[in-house]
């Protein structure tokens, strides 16, 4: 089923590409880990969060006197409680700051509610009944008023504003030679508008985390999150030193994106700070579907213009993003969105002109593909449909102009790493194989294929670092510690295979802590799908450091050259089988004073900020490439789509561990069938109408079929041992391959997303006119 | 408010509680056992995170009052296994990948568990259907089929 | 969330819960399978002050075929009825939609009286109902009445129950021999409610047509509805395709869906063209089968 390359490479590696199990998943599977919420500490409060029912209000006044009176409730606290109510989202976790992309949010909302479900006030109580009892005895008094709900209203001069600096948050312009000569001059021009929707995370575990201050008046919050760095951010609110807040991070049951921001870490840390005692705070899932931003709804308009033979010759692309009521990440995703929009094709003429805009409607932020994930269902669509229009087969047409190695994306950047957008395309549609019959006369079944460009780690001036520590035990054995959140996709066993691999042990030997930003060196944001790419070389720089050290001690005991000698097993050999047990080598470094630990920072490739509209260069990294092909039947009386079969091809560099790789591709691929078939909050006029699990409709097992992974490794990833971030990259491509499919059993095209039945039906002509 | 006392048995150990009428197997398992193997997932029984065996059929904990407990016989994961040995069911979902953010895992294996005591020969559509109602968000239940599907007609899991 | 606290009580007998359900008036809900109160109680949307457990009344979890009916218990299980256990095997028909409720969990526990108490609009047994014209039994302050189905449904999450009153029975006609049935849902996702469901009933006469056909469709209103004019349209007629298609297209007059966040009202009825044409089908060619 699944299946690799081998990868181009002469090293013969013990460790790494081995599908090894994770060792999180064996405590997983007894239930021993902890997650956030099962923690307890002796005294523990519970903390409740009271939230405005309107997306548009001016706040009156609030009277806590009752809440604060009922037996039981510790504090309860409004804005005017906050030491500074302000907290600023720059790029999460980094230490250089990025003017533009500077975000501020108030913490409790203080005169001016500006979405439903903002956070007005907070409880901490003995019971979380009693909190709950507390905040609903808080009285507010609202004036609602009128809010704007549609990014393009919100554009108009006349417009409600948001926020006083109007309601154009961000504009990004990329420009490549002159596209409105080209599109005149091309043979063939597809004009058309895509929309896609808002989204939720939908982890299984929604947020929670518990509050203490310690025997050294440390504030600990212990917090799912995908960044321990916001002890900073906690700090600040509340007027601490940064060095007196400690996060701490547990195994994540699900991030993508939704712990990226801030959720309960600053709440726990006012109730825990005004109350002296632990809080714990934990989100109910229908207040987590209120609450917490969403994925970034685009309206798309492309005009992809190309010769008769299928040569692209210009792509204009207009989009508008809503950034609902706050901005949190909504300028970097739109850059995302920017830099990739052309799709992973060699187009000459490129103008891009992004904007993303204030709403009232419910704030977007970080989600898996962040921006560049929604762009590949306008550009893998327009590719289609210009296919048809040409007449010619989809596949060469994506082959004909694919972009390779050497190329340059219109912002400018050289791709100087193997692209394989050819060979993904090529293989993703061969390994579907031979068509499957429709399975009755009602039914149809089409074929789609859609390929993606994904960055994979941060924007090159954001000078992106990560660092890792690697040690060994007097008795040899391996400790790795580093700032590492693990949500759930392998991030700490990775690290566990990297080391062992250079130490020549077995990951099973290796200890690893992560996540604890008193304790291990800061690693950056579990995002951007970065953590492979820089912890792993964080991990890979310590860990030869460290072999380095140990073998220039071995190779004195041996009388050596350390470059013949081998760690490998516990013991370092000679090449004739003389050897020395680790623990004599420990010993003999603590006799020298030589250090038996490394602690490495792994500085990514920086840049200078580019001018986008100038064409300026190096945006991101590096890039993975990938292609999916759907086979999927079409019920032609209901527009019931079901996917037959799902194949996902992608080019990972170098498989860590394959195991891994391949869950995530068929996971991310999952997520990306739900965002085109069935997910979607539905939001009327800023009230959210998706507060209900049963009502937000992730996929069961029921409705996706056995998604196929292909991995292909052509080891020209940045990461170690040429590895290329995979996290993302699979969630983008499938909305666009059954849309693809679609038209091809059908003939009819869905430019809006979910492709929902009823839209299907209504494109095909059953509901009238 | 009715306080009650509950006597049920957990894992095969006699538990006697005392708690608020009003308050969910769930929250009793958790807040008051400290049997946190348990989660909460969206308190709805849409997710299945909660999943609990009652008298061997999988049920949502986060829908029964804690009162219907009296008199039952409640199994979580950790009766699976014993002493630091792996059940072969866990055994199979960490060998198989089945396990990424481990959340939906502990009531996706208690669902496996009573599928392949009742139907210990499962195809994989009949797996898929079993699992249904167990939300995953991260591993794209592929895994999760190939870990159940690998003890099928294994005579693994018994009554 | 933690819900509301309530008083708790679990009575030993019928008569004991009237009795509680008279005392405690509108402020005491009864407590079946849970599987659609306590969602309500934990999100603190439902705040009753009683809250009266039905569950030791173990006269209500029983099925018994009476005079051509099953009769069954009000507190039998979904998981009963999907797997025909005992006399419940006599109506297949409540096998095939009870399938279709929810998951595998919520099948454990909810109940029969408890989904038709509730009254969701899209639910499949409130359809069912009304497709084989059971009758729902009551018992209450004033003693023990019967309400046929299609009087029993009243409004979303509304039905004939007066105050202080149980359903504690429902009586469903055993099919003929020659009888078939199907039911057709159509969900976003598996296990979902369907957006619209429809189940058909048919029987044949020994020439092979149609002397009874009944159809009833959920999630087209505020309750679930028959379809007098494609029964009427069909009844004596051979059920050949081209009869069921042609009056299966009425089926989009005899219905008043609104359109919601799930399906517009114009997708409804398209739906209820359609499955009701297929359940029609299907439940001609299982009578045809004999």
């Amino acid at each position: 089923m699944a299946s690799r390359t081998a990868p181009p490479t002469t090293e013969r590696l013990r460790v790494v590409g081995r599908p090894l199990s994770r060792h999180d998943a064996v405590d997983k599977v007894q239930a021993r880990t902890l997650y956030a919420a099962d923690w307890q500490m002796p005294g523990m409060l519970y903390g409740a969060v009271l939230r405005a029912p309107y997306p548009s209000a001016r706040i009156r006044g609030v009277e806590t006197a009752a809440a604060a009176a009922l037996p039981g409730v510790a504090a309860v606290l409004v804005a005017r409680d906050v030491p500074r109510n302000t907290l600023w989202t720059d790029v999460p976790g980094q230490t250089s700051e990025v003017g533009p992309l500077r975000a501020r949010i108030q913490v409790l909302a203080e005169e001016v509610v500006r979405y439903q479900g903002e956070a007005v006030a907070l409880v901490a109580a003995e019971t979380p009944e009693t909190a709950q009892r507390a905040a609903e005895l808080i009285a507010v008094d609202y004036e609602p008023r009128p809010g704007i709900f549609d990014p393009e209203a919100a554009l108009r001069p006349d417009a409600a504003r948001v926020h006083d600096q109007g309601n154009l948050l961000a504009h990004w312009e990329i420009r490549r030679g002159d596209v409105e000569a080209a599109l005149r001059s091309a043979d063939a021009v597809v004009e058309q508008t895509y929309r896609c929707q808002f989204v939720d995370h939908a982890y299984l575990e929604p947020e929670a985390g518990v509050a203490w201050i310690d025997s050294d008046g440390v504030l600990v919050i212990r917090v799912s999150t995908q960044v321990i760095e916001h002890f900073r951010d906690v700090a600040e609110v509340l007027g601490l030193p940064q060095n007196r807040v400690r996060v701490v991070g547990p195994y994540v049951g699900g991030g993508f994106g939704g712990k990226e921001d801030v959720t309960v870490e600053v709440f726990l840390g006012l109730l825990a700070w005004r109350t002296q005692r632990p809080v714990k705070m934990t989100w109910s899932r229908q207040e987590s579907l209120l609450a917490r931003p969403k994925r970034h709804p685009f309206i798309m308009r492309y005009r992809t213009g190309a010769t008769r033979d299928g040569r692209l010759v210009a792509q204009a692309v207009e989009l508008l993003a809503d950034s609902g009521a706050y901005a949190y990440l909504s300028a970097l995703v739109l850059m995302y969105a920017a830099v990739t929009a052309a799709g992973p094709y060699r187009v000459p003429h490129v103008a891009v002109d992004a904007r993303v805009a204030y709403t009232n409607n419910p704030p977007t932020s970080a989600m898996r593909g962040f921006g560049a994930m929604q762009m590949v269902f306008g550009y893998e669509s327009q590719m289609d449909q210009l296919a048809r229009r040409l007449g010619l087969d989809p596949v060469e047409l994506r082959l004909r102009n694919a972009l390779e190695k050497g190329d340059d994306l219109p912002v400018g950047q050289r791709l100087d790493t193997h692209v394989a957008v050819a060979e993904t395309v090529r293989r993703a549609w061969e390994e579907l194989g031979p068509h499957r019959p429709a399975s009755s006369s009602r039914h149809r079944v089409g074929r789609g294929l859609a390929c993606n460009i994904q960055p994979y780690g941060r924007i090159v001036w954001l000078r992106d670092w990560a660092s890792a520590w690697v040690g060994f035990e007097m008795d040899g054995s391996v400790v790795v510690r580093t700032g590492v959140p693990d949500v759930g996709g392998g991030q700490a066993s990775a690290l566990c295979q990297i080391a062992a691999e250079v130490l020549g042990t077995d990951p099973a030997q290796v200890s690893i802590h992560i996540a604890d930003s008193a304790l291990t060196p800061l690693a950056g944001t579990t995002t951007a799908t970065r953590q492979l790419y820089m912890s792993g070389n964080a991990v890979l720089k310590a860990a030869s450091a460290l072999r380095q050290q140990i073998l220039e001690v071995a190779a004195q005991l041996l009388e050596t050259p350390s470059s013949r000698l081998e760690m490998r097993d516990g013991a370092v050999t000679a090449g004739d089988a003389r050897r020395v047990a680790l623990p004599a080598v420990m010993k003999e470094c603590a006799r020298l004073g030589v250090a038996r630990s490394h602690l490495a920072v792994y500085h990514a490739p920086a840049g200078e900020p580019v001018d986008l509209e100038r064409g300026g260069g190096r945006v991101f990294p590096d890039y993975t490439f990938g292609a999916h092909a759907v086979e999927v039947e079409v019920d032609t009386e209901t527009g019931a789509v079901r996917v037959l079969r799902h194949v996902a091809c992608h080019d990972v560099g170098r498989a860590i561990n394959p195991e891994s790789v391949e869950g995530q591709i068929q996971g991310g691929a999952v997520m990306g069938l739900g965002y085109g078939l069935m997910e979607e909050v539905v939001v009327d006029r800023g009230v959210n109408l998706s507060t209900m699990f049963a009502a937000y409709l992730i996929p069961t097992s029921l409705d996706v079929p056995d998604v196929e992974p292909l991995i292909l490794e052509s080891g020209e990833g940045k990461g170690p041992f040429g590895a290329r971030g995979i996290g993302e990259p699979p969630i983008a491509p499938p909305a666009a391959a059954v849309a693809n499919a679609i038209e091809d059993a059908v003939g009819v095209r869905v430019t809006e997303l979910p492709i929902t039945p009823e839209r299907v039906a209504r494109a095909l002509g059953l509901l009238g006119p | 408010m009715t306080e009650i006392a509950v006597a049920f048995t957990l894992n095969g150990r006699r538990q006697e509680v005392r708690t608020s009428a009003h308050r969910t197997l769930l929250e009793l398992l958790r807040d008051i056992l400290g049997a946190v193997d348990v989660k909460e997932g969206c308190g709805e029984g849409v997710c299945g995170a909660c999943t609990v065996l009652l008298d061997g059929e999988p049920v949502s904990s986060c829908l029964i009052l804690a009162p219907r407990a009296a008199g039952r016989q409640i199994t979580t994961v950790r009766a699976l296994g014993a002493g630091g040995t792996l059940h072969p069911l866990q055994e199979a979902f960490a060998a198989h990948g089945a396990v990424q953010c481990g959340f939906c895992t502990p009531g996706m294996i208690l669902t496996a568990y009573a599928l392949l005591r009742d139907h210990p020969r499962p195809t994989r559509d009949e797996i898929r259907r079993a699992i249904a109602g167990n939300l995953c968000r991260c591993t794209g239940y592929a895994k999760i089929v190939d870990a159940i599907a690998s003890l099928a007609g294994s005579g693994t899991v018994r009554g | 969330m933690p819900a509301v606290p309530f008083d708790y009580y679990a009575p030993a007998s019928l008569a004991e819960a009237l009795a509680l359900m008279r005392e405690h008036g509108e402020d005491a809900k009864p407590l079946a399978g849970g599987q659609s109160l306590v969602p309500m109680l934990t999100l603190r949307l439902a705040r009753p002050t009683a809250v009266i457990d039905l569950n030791s009344l173990t006269e209500l979890r029983t099925a018994r075929r009476e005079d051509g009916m099953l009769r069954i218990g009000a507190l039998v299980p979904h998981r009963a009825l999907e797997r025909g256990e005992g006399v419940l095997a006599g109506c297949p028909l409540l096998q095939e939609a009870a399938a279709l409720i929810g998951n595998a969990r919520v099948r454990a526990l909810g109940t029969i009286g408890g989904s038709l108490a509730h009254a969701d609009p899209a639910a499949e047994l409130p359809a069912v109902a009304q497709a084989l014209e059971g009758t729902v039994v009551l018992r209450g302050p004033e003693g023990e009445r019967a309400v046929a189905a299609r009087d029993f449904f009243v409004d979303v999450l509304t039905t004939a129950l007066r105050p202080g009153e149980l359903v504690v029975e429902v009586c469903l006609p055993i099919p003929a021999p020659r009888a078939g049935h199907a039911v057709e849902e159509f969900s976003r996702r598996a296990g979902d409610f369907g957006i619209v469901t429809a189940v058909a009933v048919v029987e044949l006469s020994p020439a092979g047509d149609l002397t009874r056909v009944r159809v009833a469709l959920g999630g087209v209103g505020t309750t679930p509805r028959r379809l007098p004019k494609v029964e009427a349209a069909l009844t004596g007629m051979r059920p050949d395709g081209r009869a069921l298609r042609d009056a299966s297209e009425g089926a989009g007059d005899e219905i008043e869906p609104e359109s919601d966040a799930h399906a517009s009202a114009a997708y409804r009825r398209h739906l209820a063209r359609v499955l009701t044409r297929r359940a029609l089908g299907r439940a001609v060619d299982m009578a045809q089968r004999g």
